[in-house]
């Protein structure tokens, strides 16, 4: 199985006048479809840093990146343009939809930008809203949005079409803690159809919700959970005692 | 857990850019968002709405401006046939000379086909004017005259006994419609009155084609080439008078004013796409991550152009089109002309929508391709990529100001190119200077308090809008500065104590508009002496001293055009542009040629010899008595005569006037006042002269372009400061976050009102340095042989521009920003 | 949490027998606090005897006695709701302890000490959490309870990455001796008062 996302040996490098900030050193990281990856760490660590890079909006200054198969390092800046607009799905904190178009322009918004007549894309926008319960949100514009409901809107965007990998950058920050954990629900819902998602959090509650949690600190991973184990353990259960 | 796998890899190859479907996803955006914000750029709006709008008023005076259509119709050439030879000193009678004069007609008709004749009848006398009436017989639906013809009441005059006039000649002489007129013994019905709506100051008598029996001459209409019209076959006796200047040419100079116009919206809305691509750099950013190309991006932002530009373009042109609907029929009591007020030149205004437009996408260029060159990652926090560094710009500035200057320097006042060239040279040049003015005022900021060194900052931070709007004042001052500076040299010239046209202290009262350069009528002995004591008493109105007569040399031979000869003249030959093989002469390079009479012998304490000329011009090599036909080679004698290019300064002595065949004719006279004259005696005197249907010619005093110097540098500074006003709140708004935060701080009410106070000083300053500057290096190119002219510096402008305009600005700023905290809540939309 | 006030808010909503006491609390708790059947009655037992509840007949403890709430007992448990737990002293933490003792012990890592019970830590949470994800119709006891588990997980791992940022400024600046011995001095001099 093809993973959705392949970092090998990815150094990122800024020159912040005249010294050298590494932000990234020597990561590797692999997403399997239908997974999602937690990536945690306190801010400062690289963890942005490796979601830009893994989503083609920055270069590694060294290693190599794979999106669904795809090598990274050799592609143009168009089609790493197209690779956004066709694989990657990004969600971020606070500011994910485009202010002037309704929900569901702005989840067709990726799908048009690749050549969809506005029709199709429209349909299609439609349906990703629908599945997520947002029907009677699509014609709404985005100050008239609850801040969940931007996100859940920014999920369905980040997912419509034939989308491989889910970016998302402190999801629910902005949010209270129900809203957040539809987000998060909705998130895995998307991985459960067989897309990989990478998550990048500070929020140990938020990266619970992942299949594996790695740990990043200072640029370099440094560890991981293992494959979680079921929640049977936790209940001892009348029945056992 | 049940996943359902993409194992095929996403398709990559295909698909480009989108194609269509993307550009409209990403113009659809821009369009909203233009809906959303189209307040945050009320300011661009504004200015190409008005431009258009004032565009378009003025390209509907301008197509209704008195032109040669009065007289040509749409015809380019009129052709007058005149029946008689030399004046015999009444009308021309008999059947022979109709004869010659149709002979003629004929001619011309067979030789150019379609013709429209005119016939003109001798004048109709009238007290109280000098020329009389004109009476004419005219086809209302000829094939070229017939936009010169309106019939405002009644019928069109039809056969011999039926009279059309206008309403001037019908009040004058208490005709109506339906009334009847002695003329020449005959009585006529009075049918209709009408006009020539192309020019409502020509009055005249109208009957049926055909019906005045003896003409004094006719007009003939044609369209042809200056080939077929000045070559052979022409007959004898036909005088020619060629169209120049199309209709076009006020529609030419309009829209280059618009131009101008266009390019302070132009750079006042790079100002504003460069604050608003900043404002709108998160959902940018936003677009890239979801996987817009930088095309796209740029498509947004270029959008966003064309549609600010098209709206306030489209905009204006209704505003303008509705007033000049609206207003137009007021002016044609002040056009002389009669306006149909949905007659506009559409596609001059078409033009000037479209002008507008791309204004506006040229504007909207840069900051589109710095959006688009922003990376996705920066433009995702709201940081903007860094500013070029300025000395790039610097180096090209430079460049175009030396290449604009050598422009200006080599065109000589004479080749059109070179000076447009150097004059876009020098305003480019201007434009891509003022970054690096603004980078430097960031540099001298270290020293200053704490308001004017964060207004200097902020400046220099955001160079790309506060050089835009640095340009644009630079622009404004520039043009008042050239325009003062200019003027200053015409005063310091016209003042200068030798030269020029005449002396301080003399006028030339002429029977022609045209001085000496037209036909000058032909006056018989009791005209002429009506006419000087008209002089007269000009003259006893500024208690001249002495009158003296100027007398011409016409050829006998010529025949009588429009009732006058043309007198010669010493004309310097030129190579006429378009006419190979042709000479041309230039009315400004020719010098007046005054017969020596004995008055003027003995005014000037001449005694006169056998010699032909008498000038204190060492020779008149070069020059040829125009106006004349044949070679001449005249004797010179050397007399003392001022140096004055109108005033006398070579006389035909009587003898040479005798071999040469020539008549003396009264052109004018010459009135020594007894000190200089002041502009408002000259003012008086011109009023008395058009009353009495004379030109003066006086010595410029120069009061009309000092008052026309102050009038644009104050217009220059208003503009200035209008510009000051939007760019200040411009970049204003957009730090007023840090004005909170400094508020926060704990800054005071007067840190807040010194900053933007110190922000519209600076711009105000540098714009009037650098606009200046430029202004001074461009005339000290123009006026590269005569530099001496620019030591009268117009001390009053200068300083109004320099000190007074920065004052102003700084004083404005800080009564304007009281009115701020408002402001400083409203947050920039993310 | 305290089964005799547990037994008492089951027992407001109306009379219960014993074992239905038992099962009910139970339910509402998740499973996740299994009961037995002595609890219960003991329980049950000193309610009654403190007049907090009372019985219906004078029958034998049996699983068919009906209890229901008293007056004292109903006052009782709007008491015990609006009483704050004792929150002020410290629980001694043995994650505390461990780390506070790696912090002093020559060549313990402490960085990889921390991240190991973070590691722990989190892993547990992805439990709490899969319980959220696969009960997708949980319980509200349950759910509460599981919400009470994540926070609590949560805030040790907020702790840990405190701790882990203390211990790493602290390595980067060591603190200037005169400073700290401030405080003690004055301290000293208030105590000789």
């Amino acid at each position: 199985m093809t993973p959705v996302l392949e970092l090998t040996g990815v150094s990122k490098t800024y020159l912040d006048g005249a010294d050298e900030v590494h932000a990234l050193r020597e990561v590797d990281l692999t997403v399997e479809p239908g997974r999602m990856v937690a990536v945690m760490g306190p801010s400062g660590s690289g963890k942005s840093t490796l979601l830009t890079i893994a989503g083609a909006l920055e270069t590694p200054t060294t290693g190599g990146v794979r999106v669904a198969g795809q090598p990274l390092t050799a592609m143009s800046r168009d089609d790493r343009a197209r690779l956004r607009r066709r694989a990657i799905g990004y969600v971020f904190q606070d500011f994910n939809l485009l202010p002037g178009l309704t929900a569901a322009e702005n989840v067709a918004l990726p799908l048009e930008l690749d050549g969809q007549p506005a029709g199709k894309a429209r349909a299609a926008g439609l349906r990703a809203l629908a599945e997520l319960g947002l029907t009677d949100r699509a014609s709404r514009f985005p100050d008239q949005l609850s801040g969940g409901e931007r996100q859940r809107v920014a999920i369905a965007r980040a997912v419509v079409g034939d989308r491989r990998l889910l970016l998302a950058d402190e999801p629910t920050g902005a949010l209270d803690s129900a809203s957040g954990e539809a987000v998060m629900r909705l998130i895995l819902a998307a991985c459960k159809s067989g897309v990989g998602a990478v998550v990048v959090t500070h929020d140990a509650q938020l990266a619970s919700w992942a299949d594996r949690v790695v740990f990043i600190r200072d640029g370099r991973l440094i560890d991981h959970t293992a494959p979680r184990p079921g929640p049977e353990s936790l209940l001892p259960g009348p029945a056992t005692r | 857990m049940s996943v359902t796998v993409h194992e095929r890899p996403p398709v990559l190859g295909a698909g480009g850019h989108g194609g269509m479907p993307a550009r409209r996803a990403v113009l659809r955006w821009a369009w909203r968002m233009f809906r959303r914000e189209w307040r945050q750029q009320s300011i661009v709006l504004a200015l190409l709405l008005l431009t258009v709008a004032a565009t378009t008023l003025g390209l509907g005076i301008g197509a209704n401006a008195p032109s040669d259509a009065s007289v040509f119709g749409t015809a380019n050439y009129v052709l007058t046939v005149s029946s008689a030879g030399p004046p015999t000193g009444g009308p021309a009678t008999g059947a022979a000379t109709g004869d010659r004069l149709g002979g003629t007609l004929d001619a011309l008709r067979s030789s150019f086909g379609t013709t429209d004749v005119i016939r003109h009848g001798p004048k109709i006398p009238f007290p109280g004017s000098a020329t009389g009436f004109d009476l004419r017989d005219q086809d209302p639906a000829g094939p070229y005259g017939r936009p010169m013809l309106r019939l405002d009441q009644g019928r069109w005059p039809q056969g011999p006994d039926e009279i059309a006039v206008t309403d001037r000649v019908a009040a004058a002489l208490g005709l109506g419609v339906g009334g009847g007129w002695d003329l020449d013994g005959r009585r006529r019905a009075v049918t209709a009155l009408v006009e020539n709506p192309l020019d409502l100051h020509d009055e005249f008598a109208l009957v049926a084609p055909g019906q005045i029996a003896a003409p004094d001459h006719a007009d003939v209409l044609v369209r042809a080439s200056a080939d077929e019209v000045l070559g052979a076959g022409r007959p004898a006796g036909v005088s020619v008078q060629e169209r120049f200047g199309d209709g076009n040419t006020a529609s030419v100079l309009v829209l280059m004013f618009a131009t101008v116009g266009l390019v302070f919206a132009g750079l006042m809305a790079a100002a504003g796409f460069t604050v608003l691509g900043r404002r709108r750099l998160r959902a940018i950013g936003m677009l890239g991550a979801i996987g817009a190309s930088h095309r796209h991006v740029r498509l947004v932002l270029l959008a966003d152009g064309l549609i600010v530009g098209s709206v306030g373009a489209a905009a204006g042109a209704a505003v303008g089109v509705a007033g000049w609907i609206a207003f137009s029929p007021r002016l044609e009591e002040s056009l002389a002309h009669r306006v149909d007020r949905y007659q506009l030149p559409w596609t001059a205004l078409v033009t000037a929508v479209v002008l507008a437009t791309v204004t506006a996408v040229a504007a909207a260029w840069w900051p589109a391709r710095a959006a688009a060159r922003t990376p996705v990652v920066a433009a995702l926090s709201a940081r903007p990529a860094p500013p070029h560094p300025a000395h790039r710009f610097a180096a090209l500035g430079a460049v175009l100001l030396i290449a604009g200057l050598t422009c200006l320097y080599l065109s000589e006042h004479t080749n059109k190119f070179l000076i447009l060239g150097g004059i876009l040279g020098t305003a480019a040049a201007l434009m891509l200077l003022a970054p690096v003015a603004v980078a430097a005022l960031g540099r001298v900021a270290a020293r200053l308090p704490l308001a004017a060194r964060l207004a200097l900052r902020d400046l220099a931070r955001y160079r790309s809008r506060s050089g835009a709007a640095l340009a644009a004042i630079g622009l404004a001052i520039g043009i008042a500065a050239v325009v003062s500076l200019s003027a200053a040299v015409t005063v310091a010239k016209v003042t200068a104590p030798s030269g020029g046209n005449v002396p301080a202290d003399q006028i030339i009262i002429w029977l022609d508009a045209e001085r000496m350069n037209g036909t000058i009528p032909v006056l018989s002995a009791d005209q002429l002496a009506d006419r000087r004591a008209r002089a007269g008493a000009i003259a006893g109105e500024l208690h001249a001293t002495s009158v003296l007569t100027l007398t011409g040399a016409a050829s006998a031979d010529t025949p009588l055009d429009h009732g006058g000869r043309p007198v010669v003249a010493l004309g310097k030959p030129t190579a006429a542009p378009g006419r190979p093989g042709m000479t041309a002469y230039r009315d400004d390079e020719s010098i007046p040629v005054y017969v020596a009479t004995p008055e003027l012998l003995a005014h000037y304490g001449i005694a006169a010899t056998t010699a032909d000329l008498l000038t204190p011009r060492a020779s008149i090599d070069g020059y040829d008595l125009i106006r004349r036909r044949g070679a001449w080679q005249p004797t010179l004698q050397h007399v003392s005569l001022p140096d004055y290019t109108s005033a006398p300064n070579v006389l035909l002595s009587t003898e040479g006037m005798a071999r040469l065949g020539l008549t003396a004719m009264p052109v004018g006279w010459l009135v020594q006042a007894p000190g200089a004259l002041t502009q408002a005696q000259v003012d008086r005197a011109q009023q008395a002269a058009a009353a009495a249907g004379f030109a003066v010619e006086s010595r410029p005093t120069g009061a009309d372009q000092a008052r026309l110097a102050a009038q644009l540098t104050a217009a220059g500074i208003a503009v200035a400061l209008g510009v000051l006003a939007m760019t200040v709140g411009l970049i204003r708004s957009e730090t007023a976050r840090d004005l909170r935060t400094l508020a926060a701080a704990g800054a005071r009410r007067r840190t807040r009102r010194g900053l933007t106070a110190a922000t519209a000083g600076a711009l105000a300053l540098g714009g009037a340095i650098i606009g200046t500057a430029c202004a001074y290096l461009a005339l000290l190119a123009w006026f590269w042989r005569e530099a001496h002219w620019l030591a009268h510096p117009p001390v009053f402008e200068l300083i109004a521009i320099l000190a007074g305009l920065p004052v102003v600005a700084y004083a404005g700023g800080w009564l304007l920003a009281g009115r701020e905290p408002g402001m400083i809540a409203r947050q920039p939309l993310d | 949490m305290s089964i005799r006030h547990a037994m008492l808010a089951l027992l407001s909503e109306g009379p219960k027998y014993g074992l239905q006491l038992r099962e009910e609390f139970e339910a509402r708790t998740g499973e996740v606090w299994p009961l037995n059947v002595g609890q219960v009655y003991t329980t049950l037992q000193r309610l009654e005897r403190d007049h907090l509840v009372e019985s219906d007949d004078e029958a034998d403890p049996g699983p068919q006695k009906s209890f229901r709430i008293t007056a004292g007992g109903a006052e009782e448990l709007a008491g015990w709701l609006h009483t704050p737990p004792d929150l002020a002293s410290p629980p001694r933490d043995e994650l505390i302890i461990k780390i506070l003792v790696a912090v002093r012990l020559p060549g313990a890592d402490v960085h990889e000490i921390i991240q190991t019970h973070r590691r722990h830590l989190v892993e547990l949470m992805q439990q709490w959490t899969r319980l959220k994800d696969e009960e997708g119709d949980l319980d509200l006891g349950l759910a509460l309870v599981v919400d009470a588990e994540l926070y609590r997980l949560d805030s040790v791992v907020r702790w840990l990455d405190t701790a882990d940022g203390r211990l790493k400024r602290a390595a980067a600046e060591p603190p200037a001796p005169a400073r700290e011995a401030a405080p003690q001095i004055r301290r000293r001099a208030g105590a000789r008062r």
